[in-house]
């Protein structure tokens, strides 16, 4: 999971900006603005939570922001095939791979779910992380 | 292993992470610097107005007629002070080659504008079509080609290479989807961040 969410930030940061933003444009869900901090900062965002991740570093916070980051994408996307939006491409891995709608939000509400079994189970999640290591220092 | 603090090592790879794809980015700035020769046959308004933009389009591609359309109203409206070009980027539609190859050859017949105008205006139609050929070729005959001339043109195996190598220098460029714009050098993908673009010029009226 957390090498798949930075595969997926970094392809975003060194591709122009302008295609993720046009991606997140077609969701209509937000002002102009917040679309470009959205483009901006979201695959920054995915990058450090999926580095987090794998190196097991502040487990308990990254998880949680895992949750809420594929809890957010469940709804836009959602919201996106109820409002029928004639979105071709998701838009969530750049311009790489291209998944429909309704697959992506089978993908996100898996990814959400396994989410929340690491984050319940987190004694178990934090075995080989870094969290351990400074735990036991 | 020498005892550093987890707060050192939460910043340590911040600053990795930031360091990794600020040098990947400026790599590949390096070679992006925006479109650069310009075919006279597909560019029309004024070379010395104020905005100046290159269009990259796939013709089957719903959203670019939407925005050839928006910018034909723009250019219209502000018609000494727009140069607009136009360059291929035919993605896998099963008509996208073949319709730039035929706005390629109107191009070198001196019809490029019109073709193109009639291709986006027709496109609901022709790019619903098994065939798309009988429908360009009546669109040749509208515009007035020589249509043996046109058929030389088609079976002109460089005019395939100049679509293709236009695409391949746009894909230098960063360009992944269309439409894609560059206003004064400045990359914008989509209709929506063009109107916003060209508000920044001319204020807030939407065509």
């Amino acid at each position: 999971m957390g090498f798949a969410l930075t595969l997926v930030g970094f392809q975003k940061l060194i591709e122009p900006y302008q295609n993720f933003l046009y991606a997140v444009q077609s969701y209509e869900l937000f002002g102009p603005s917040l679309e470009q901090v959205i483009a901006r900062v979201m695959p920054w965002c995915e990058v450090f939570l999926g580095v987090f991740l794998v190196l097991g570093l502040w487990l308990n916070w990254i998880l949680r922001a895992y949750v809420v980051l594929f809890a957010t994408f469940v709804i836009v996307v959602s919201q996106a095939m109820l409002r029928g939006l004639p979105i071709e491409n998701c838009g969530c891995f750049g311009e790489s791979l291209s998944f429909s709608l309704p697959t992506m939000l089978i993908a996100d509400c898996l990814l959400l779910v396994v989410a929340v079994i690491l984050l319940y189970r987190i004694h178990q999640t934090r075995v080989y992380s870094l969290d351990k290591y400074f735990l036991e220092k | 292993m020498p005892k550093i603090s987890k707060k050192f090592a939460t910043l340590l790879v911040i600053v990795i992470c930031v360091f990794v794809i600020g040098g990947v980015k400026l790599f590949f700035q390096v070679f992006r610097l925006g479109p650069d020769d310009t075919i006279a046959a597909r560019a029309k308004g004024n070379p010395e107005g104020a905005i100046r933009i290159t269009e990259y389009v796939d013709f089957q591609c719903r959203n670019c007629a939407r925005g050839a359309r928006y910018l034909s109203r723009f250019m219209n409206d502000h018609p000494d002070q727009v140069y607009l070009e136009l360059k291929f980027f035919s993605t896998s539609g099963r008509h996208s080659l073949l319709s730039a190859r035929f706005a390629e050859c109107a191009a070198r017949q001196g019809k490029f504008w019109p073709f193109h105008d009639l291709l986006v205006q027709r496109q609901h139609r022709w790019k619903q079509f098994s065939d798309a050929h009988p429908a360009f070729e009546q669109m040749a005959k509208d515009v007035d080609l020589d249509l043996s001339r046109l058929e030389k043109c088609l079976e002109d195996k460089s005019i395939a290479k100049l679509i293709l190598k236009e695409k391949t220098d746009a894909k230098s460029l960063g360009i992944k989807r269309t439409p894609t714009y560059f206003v004064n050098g400045k990359m914008v993908v989509g209709l929506k961040s063009l109107k916003q673009e060209l508000q920044q010029y001319f204020g807030g009226s939407d065509h």
